[in-house]
């Protein structure tokens, strides 16, 4: 930098970027640049979860506010839903091959994928959509997706609620397997949680992600067990092809709950421990993938 | 709020020690501006078969022009606790860019930053939660800001009543006017006591009296040994607020140095005769 022109006064020198690294350590400063320590993020994040919590009341209202119907669209959404799949699935092209009760097969497969993919799309959008906050106030990143995850939760509540009815008034008896209802949704809801976290991050990185995640969900609905039962089609394909479509992460989910619900669907414990595994890998990995870019969120 | 009986020089620190509160070494920002309208808001949502169709169509019209824009060029200085720094300069020449990167928000593209503690960023544009009431924001806020709900509901009384904006609090923040938005952004950026205070035009659309507060909670922010940057159109804000000045012209830094020196020299400037710069800066 030149000198200045007469009045003006000396800009100070700049610190080369040793020296200026230097006088950081020297007084303690930490750099922006860097990520904390991922030990250290899990613990900020906890630290945060009355903070999470705000976030997602807040968007809870805020969505509900915005029709004018309110909640009373979380309630009549999934009964649409489920009738005009019952049409298409039920009445029209019939998969009801391998099922007895299909209303109540069907509904679980509606409400439980619906779940996933309204999580996974709100989710992955979590960053981008709240970039006023970003831009503005520094807190653990990951508390968005993860307070969108926990507002899926409350906005699935009263779709589970329809469920019953719908489990309830197509003839399914009262067993002690629906006490395992919460469990295979606390799993699920765990498991969602790590996608969302990783497809926060994508959606980040580019935003054309966006466009590709209908297009997955749309797949993945046909592919994981929504209309008709994975177990009855299985044998067709090799058995090892059979597992993986069974035991994926957004398969597994419907299976279980079916196995909760269903009196035909008996619980086969084997699943429910991958579930778990699932439950327990995809939050870690999907917390340790969020964190890589933390430094990055809220670029232009 | 011009107040002529300032001192030339602006006024001494009341930190006798001179401790960094931010160190800023050789930063520069790159923004990537993908040309075109992208569409991103009806793509996702409802996943209906149309949207994408829509989608992908739309994107045929898109040229992805990658453009980028030099916000900041190769910046590098030193600020203290207990100082507050102006940064001045035309439009776009990089403040508001500078602020967000200091404030670590925005990712240098190269250099690197080094803060003490936490910082908070009062943007016009800084937008909470437009949708929701600013009670929520408040809190959201607070929160954010590392206060406990409890300290926040303890004080929200007072941070209303800073704000000024009464009964309002509890109507959705996109009712308000850009000057109660950014009454209610300063009360609540100000709730927490930050390490390092960011102000980016946000005292400008408040009215003369609260500008006055909003000096005083500037003051005693800065008495807390907290550092306070503020980025004002107002030459006078600049003038009563700080001691030193940091003067921005197309992304670089030309001057940095005490207030009254450095203003002399902007309002001397004539942008139309020199247009590159004032002569003998640069
Ligand atoms: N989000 C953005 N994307 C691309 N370019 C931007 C963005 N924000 C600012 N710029 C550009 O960076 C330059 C500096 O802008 P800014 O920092 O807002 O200036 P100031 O605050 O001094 O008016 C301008 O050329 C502006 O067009
Ligand atoms: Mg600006």
């Amino acid at each position: 930098m030149t000198a200045g022109p007469e009045g003006l006064p000396q800009t100070p020198p700049a610190l080369s970027a040793e020296e200026a690294a230097a006088l950081a350590k020297r007084h303690g400063l930490p750099s922006l640049g860097g990520r904390p320590p991922f030990g250290d993020y899990v613990g900020s994040l906890w630290g945060q979860r009355s903070f999470i919590w705000t976030l997602s009341t807040a968007q809870t209202v805020a969505r509900n506010s915005s029709d004018r119907l309110g909640m009373l669209w979380t309630v009549l959404n999934p009964l649409l839903l489920i009738g005009s799949y019952y049409l298409v699935f039920g009445l029209l092209v019939p998969t009801t091959k391998g099922t007895t009760n299909f209303i109540a097969f069907l509904a679980i497969g509606v409400v439980i994928f619906g779940y996933m993919a309204s999580s996974i799309t709100r989710g992955s959008k979590s960053i981008v959509n709240n970039i006023g906050l970003v831009r503005a106030l520094r807190f653990p990143r990951a508390v968005l997706p993860v307070a969108e995850t926990l507002t899926q939760v409350v906005t699935v509540l009263p779709a589970i609620a329809v469920l019953m009815v719908v489990v309830i008034v197509t003839g399914e008896p009262v067993r002690w397997h629906w006490l395992l209802l919460p469990v295979a949704l606390a799993m699920q809801t765990a498991i969602l949680g790590g996608m969302v976290l990783i497809a926060a991050r994508l959606v980040n990185i580019s935003r054309d992600m966006t466009n590709l995640i209908p297009v997955a969900i749309r797949v993945l609905r046909y592919v994981s067990g929504v209309f008709f039962s994975i177990e009855a089609y299985a044998a067709r394909f090799d058995p090892f092809v059979g597992d993986v479509l069974m035991i994926q992460p957004f398969a597994l989910p419907i299976a279980l709950v079916r196995q909760c619900l269903l009196e035909e669907a008996p619980i086969q414990w084997i699943q429910w421990a991958a579930g778990l595994g699932w439950a327990v890998v995809l939050p870690a990995f999907g917390l340790w993938f969020f964190w890589r870019d933390e430094a990055k969120y809220g670029r232009a | 709020m011009a107040a002529p009986d300032t001192p030339a020089g602006g006024r001494t620190s009341p930190v006798p020690e001179r401790r960094p509160a931010a160190i800023v070494s050789h930063l520069d920002i790159i923004y990537r501006v993908v040309g075109g309208k992208r569409s991103n808001t009806s793509a996702i949502g409802d996943d209906e078969g149309e949207s994408i169709f829509r989608n992908l169509i739309g994107r045929g019209k898109t040229v992805a022009t990658v453009q980028s824009v030099h916000a900041v060029k190769d910046v590098s200085f030193v600020a203290y606790h207990g100082e507050s720094v102006g940064i001045i300069g035309r439009n776009g020449s990089g403040k508001s860019t500078l602020l967000r990167a200091v404030a670590g928000l925005l990712p240098p593209t190269n250099g690197e930053v080094f803060l003490a503690g936490t910082p908070a960023l009062l943007g016009v544009n800084a937008v909470l939660m437009s949708a929701l009431s600013g009670e929520r924001n408040i809190y959201i806020g607070g929160q954010a800001l590392g206060l406990t709900k409890a300290q926040v509901k303890e004080r929200f009384e007072e941070i209303v009543a800073f704000s000024g904006i009464g009964d309002a609090v509890y109507r959705p923040m996109s009712t308000y006017s850009s000057g109660m938005a950014a009454r209610l952004r300063f009360a609540i950026s100000t709730a927490a006591v930050p390490d390092v205070l960011m102000i980016d035009e946000a005292l400008s659309t408040g009215d003369a009296e609260f500008r006055k507060r909003s000096g005083e909670k500037v003051d005693e922010i800065r008495e807390k040994a907290s550092t306070v940057f503020l980025v004002s159109h107002s030459n006078s804000t600049v003038r009563d607020l700080c001691d030193r000045v940091l003067w921005m012209h197309h992304g670089r830094l030309i001057a940095d140095g005490p207030t009254e020196a450095i203003l002399t020299a902007y309002e001397g400037w004539d942008p139309k005769k020199h247009p590159a710069g004032p002569p003998g800066i640069g």
